[in-house]
């Protein structure tokens, strides 16, 4: 076969020409640390690599959204502690209160002291994040949410707590509604609320009472009226007697799943009232305990069932904002847990990512080594053959 | 002796004859297109003598080229089809470059503009946050506006380039026609024009870099050449003129057209191979798809999120309004219409919206749908009334105007114009409806345990403001009254389940009991600090809400960079393989038709020792002369 003399140049030039590219880009390879300078090197890996990238800026994104949680639920969280620990105070005042022995002005202390108390509670339900946003004010987070006006306070919150993505497919609630916090306290003992008759005239007072049958109890407004000091009967609000019996201080006078228990000397005539349970707000409950015991009118048996009650939703407050912050200890926790995971996560992504789009250097430089040899060989054989001519050994 | 000298003679100017074609093929060794020329040598006849014939000498019959018709077709379309891909690789490897950036590429920018909604959704009335995704959608729409005007350069510079290779394929056809006529007329007077046929095969050669080539050569030696698909270019002496002509629908992209006395034929669709197919090639298949793909993704942003603005509450305590201001569809009607008719084209659909074009005519008293990019005709549905529009692919058309001409078309596109038109529209940052539009709460008084998720306006347009109460007649039924106490919706309750009134929906979770109520009210700015709405954002954002809802707007995002690149990567690979089979093809031929200089020094020893033989013979002659003569004078 015949190899023209031209062709022969131009195939070996093309042949050193296509080495050299490789050789760049080879080079390129190991200059930039990228195998995938564009998406046609390699589009199947490019693809994933974005949609790694898209993970990997999401999950990162995450983590900051737990980390901006993270700030105000540890706020919340030492708010709820300053709380409690009010409270904690003014029901030791509320116990201390609770004492036939002290005189009113003994008791009108206290309340000065419970009024400074319930300052600091609605401070601390006031608490609000470095940028003056309220914590308790649910998503109308620019308004002060708890509002005093004389002895009442009124929540002006709303009940909507937002929710922040942690994860891919997990959220968590960024605060607490004031609403459910200080507001929506169960009265009483959380089922019905007791109370004396003003009208009363003996010393009778009345517990919060229990539930011993909760399939038994009707919610109703009942009647336990003395028609002697020694006997009661139970009425409900149709007038119809649910029980009756002879009055001994200190036992348990029974009806329809629930008992109360009325102690002291009533007399002829007093009343006391079981109702079923609303709810009380804890600054109420503190107002109505502050009135009770600056009263010089109330009877004591008045006295000690209306500081009873106290101590009872007290309690409730107390132990629902146990609940509230164990609630936001555990997304505390879960924040953390889904920033752990979020590491590893990341890890592995921007493992992948690198497997998929980083130049492997021990390949690329036995590449490299491979095309520089070839090159050579193409370079120095070139160079040999073309030298070959019959026209050197003429003449 | 007379004989000798005169055997001795022709032999002598044989094989001067001889050298000079190996001269000249030593001369053109590294002229390219230079088919190698041989001698051809044939005896004299012979005179008859008693003793026999005695031959007479050698006579030149002719110089012939080594050339192969079958050779040079290999070469020729190999090298359309190189050229085709290459500009194909070239023109997709711009657009695949500009793409392909994976942290500052678009699938990158989305990302960072679904990371501003997550931030604004942990501090949703923090001007910081909401100043920052409004920097982030800015810079949204300003990366996708430059997609798109460099796609549009690109664009322009291939009409430039597509004009520039009509004008080469012009005069390389003229050139042709031209050797046509000298070579017919040089064969006439009986002589082979060897290196006028290497000159015209050259120019063929040069011709099927532009646009795939077939020849067939005529009696008379003239070859006539046709391009693409078997339009006619050269016929003997006669070339044709190609013409960038004007696209029907749009005058800014070139057809091209060929131009005889009855006027000038649209032959787009019979071009294919060489540079011009390549570029008409990239196109329909890069280009214009890119740019239809990047204002799906546009519109799909613009749609999602100016659907959710409207679906909730700015700061100052008003409706949100759209965020982003995106291209219409573009209708163009076909410079061949006769009729009036204007079409007004709208979208309706956003999940069933395509990145296709779609071409509307008129035919046979109806209107008929097709899509332009897959050819395939497409149901309509509506009359193309104000009243009832022709609904189709996501579109909404209304057929207005004058009457209709059979055979009027228009082409619709849906998306093309929409990145072009990508702005933001919001200006301030209390602009951003981070709230809903109603804010959910349980009345104090609920002794059960249901709890209400907040309030997701579905249909703005539907949504009456005022106090809604959800009650529970009992704990597995509820009902939905309005501020004026009429009942909205009422239904079996089923945990987590949606509950949709007046265009809104909520849902409760857990077991409320009989007589638990939960109120939704208009949000007032009061709620400005909800998030609930920036969570609607980015749910839609990351659901698949295009393609009929398979395709989320990041993996459309996606699958413009990796459809880019799966099309440079193939034409890459193309174009590699056919340089592969050009080179082959074009060793093949020059091994048949180059110099070889070796050969030639071996044809030249040859020649050169016949032509020193050659004298001795006339010296020879010349002694038997002078022999006689001295014979003679002593004889």
């Amino acid at each position: 076969m015949t190899i023209s003399t031209l062709t022969f140049q131009t195939n070996a030039l093309a042949e050193m020409e296509a080495l050299q590219s490789a050789l760049t880009q080879t080079q390129t390879q190991l200059s930039t640390g990228s195998k995938l300078p564009n998406a046609a090197a390699n589009p199947a890996a490019t693809e994933q690599v974005n949609q790694l990238n898209m993970a990997l800026a999401a999950s990162q994104q995450y983590v900051s959204n737990g980390t901006a949680a993270t700030s105000n639920l540890q706020l919340a969280q030492s708010a709820l502690t300053s709380a409690t620990n009010t409270l904690q105070s003014a029901r030791d005042l509320a116990v201390e209160a609770n004492n036939s022995a002290l005189s009113l002005s003994d008791r009108q202390d206290l309340a000065t002291q419970l009024q400074q108390l319930q300052q600091a509670l609605l401070g601390a339900a006031n608490s609000t994040d470095p940028a003056g946003n309220y914590l308790f004010a649910g998503t109308a987070s620019g308004t002060q949410p708890f509002a005093q006006t004389g002895a009442s306070v009124s929540y002006q919150g709303d009940g909507q707590v937002n929710q922040v993505q942690i994860g891919p497919d997990q959220s968590i609630s960024a605060g607490d509604s004031g609403d459910a916090v200080f507001m929506n306290i169960p009265a009483g003992n959380g089922t019905f609320t007791t109370a004396a008759t003003g009208a009363n005239t003996g010393s009778g007072s009345i517990d919060t009472g229990s539930v011993t049958n909760a399939a038994a109890w009707v919610p109703d407004t009942y009647t336990i009226a003395f028609t002697s000091p020694t006997q009661y009967q139970v009425t409900n609000s149709g007038g119809t007697v649910v029980a009756s019996g002879a009055y001994s201080s200190g036992s348990a006078i029974a009806f329809d799943g629930v008992q109360v228990t009325v102690s002291g000397a009533p007399a002829s005539g007093d009343q006391f009232t079981v109702a079923p349970a609303g709810k009380a707000s804890v600054f109420s409950t503190l107002s109505n305990l502050i009135t009770t015991l600056n009263s010089s009118s109330l009877s004591s048996g008045q006295l000690t069932t209306r500081i009873g009650t106290a101590i009872q939703q007290i309690d409730n407050a107390l132990t629902g904002f146990g609940y509230v912050q164990a609630s936001v200890g555990g997304r505390l926790n879960a924040i953390t847990t889904a920033a752990n995971g979020a590491q590893t996560t990341q890890t592995q992504l921007q493992g992948t990512i690198s497997t998929l789009s980083s130049t492997d250097y021990a390949a690329a430089a036995t590449q490299l080594s491979t095309e520089e040899l070839a090159l050579q060989a193409a370079q120095q054989s070139y160079a040999s053959i073309a030298k070959l001519s019959l026209f050197n050994y003429l003449g | 002796m007379a004989d000798i000298l005169s055997t001795g003679v022709s032999g002598l100017l044989a094989f001067q004859q001889a050298l000079d074609v190996t001269s000249n093929n030593i001369a053109n060794a590294a002229t390219p297109g230079y088919s190698v020329e041989n001698i051809n040598l044939t005896p004299q006849p012979g005179q008859s003598t008693a003793g026999g014939f005695l031959g007479s000498g050698v006579a030149v019959q002719g110089i012939s080229r080594a050339y192969s018709e079958l050779l040079a077709q290999q070469v020729r379309s190999s090298q359309s089809s190189y050229s085709s891909y290459n500009t194909l690789a070239t023109q997709a490897g711009q657009i695949d470059n500009m793409l392909s950036s994976s942290n500052t590429g678009l699938t990158a920018s989305l990302q960072s503009f679904v990371n501003a909604l997550q931030t604004l959704s942990t501090s949703p009335s923090s001007t910081a946050a909401r100043q920052a995704l409004l920097s982030q959608g800015q810079a949204l729409a300003q990366q996708i506006n430059s997609y798109n005007s460099q796609i549009q350069t690109y664009g322009s510079d291939l009409e430039q380039q597509i004009g520039a290779d009509i004008g080469q394929v012009n005069s390389v056809a003229g050139s042709i026609a031209r050797l046509n006529t000298q070579i017919a007329s040089d064969l006439a007077s009986g002589q082979t024009p060897n290196q006028l046929m290497d000159q015209r095969d050259q120019l063929i050669d040069q011709l099927s870099q532009y646009v795939s080539v077939t020849t067939s050569t005529q009696s008379d030696g003239s070859m006539n050449v046709y391009i693409g698909n078997g339009q006619s270019l050269v016929t003997g002496g006669v070339a044709q003129q190609l013409a960038a002509i004007p696209n029907q629908y749009n005058p800014t992209v070139s057809d091209v057209g060929v131009t005889s006395a009855g006027g000038t034929t649209d032959v787009t669709a019979e071009i294919s191979g060489g540079e011009l197919g390549g570029l008409i090639a990239s196109r329909s298949q890069v280009l214009d798809p890119a740019q239809n793909a990047l204002g799906l993704v546009s519109v799909g942003l613009a749609t999602i999120m100016n659907q959710q603005q409207a679906s909730g509450m700015d700061l100052t305590g008003a409706q949100g309004q759209p965020m982003f201001a995106v291209g219409a569809v573009q209708t163009d009607p076909s410079s061949t219409n006769a009729g009036g008719a204007t079409l007004t084209v709208t979208r309706t659909n956003l999940s069933a919206l395509t990145a296709d074009d779609y071409q509307l005519s008129y035919q046979g008293g109806s209107w008929q749908l097709k899509d332009a990019t897959s050819g395939q005709s497409v149901a309509l549905s509506g009359a193309g009334t104000v009243a009832s529009p022709f609904q189709a692919a996501g579109l909404s058309i209304v057929v207005g105007g004058g009457a209709p001409a059979n055979g009027d078309s228009y082409l619709i596109q849906p998306t093309e114009q929409a990145p072009a038109g990508l702005a933001l529209l919001l200006t301030s940052p209390s602009q951003i409806a981070a709230a809903s539009l109603a804010q959910t709460a349980a009345s104090a008084g609920n002794t059960g345990s249901g709890t209400i998720s907040s309030a997701t306006i579905t249909a703005p347009a539907s949504w009456v403001p005022g106090s809604y109460t959800l009650t529970f007649t009992s704990p597995t039924a509820y009902q939905v009254t309005n501020g004026g106490g009429t009942v909205v919706a009422s239904g079996a309750y089923s945990a987590g389940q949606p509950i949709s009134f007046a265009g809104a929906q909520v849902s409760v979770n857990g077991a409320p009991a009989a007589g638990d109520t939960f109120s939704i009210t208009s949000s007032t700015a009061a709620n400005s600090g909800d998030n609930s709405n920036v969570l609607a954002m980015i749910g839609a954002l990351t659901a698949n809400t295009l393609a009929g809802g398979t395709t989320s707007l990041t993996s459309a995002a996606n699958n413009l960079v990796t459809q880019v690149g799966v099309t440079t990567q193939q034409a890459q690979a193309n174009a590699s393989a056919q340089q592969s089979v050009n080179q082959d093809a074009s060793t093949a031929r020059s091994n048949l038709s180059g110099v070889n200089l070796d050969a030639e020094a071996a044809k030249m020893l040859q020649f050169q020792q016949a032509y020193q033989a050659m004298a001795q013979v006339i010296q020879a002659s010349g002694t038997m002369f002078t022999s006689l003569i001295n014979a003679i004078r002593y004889g």
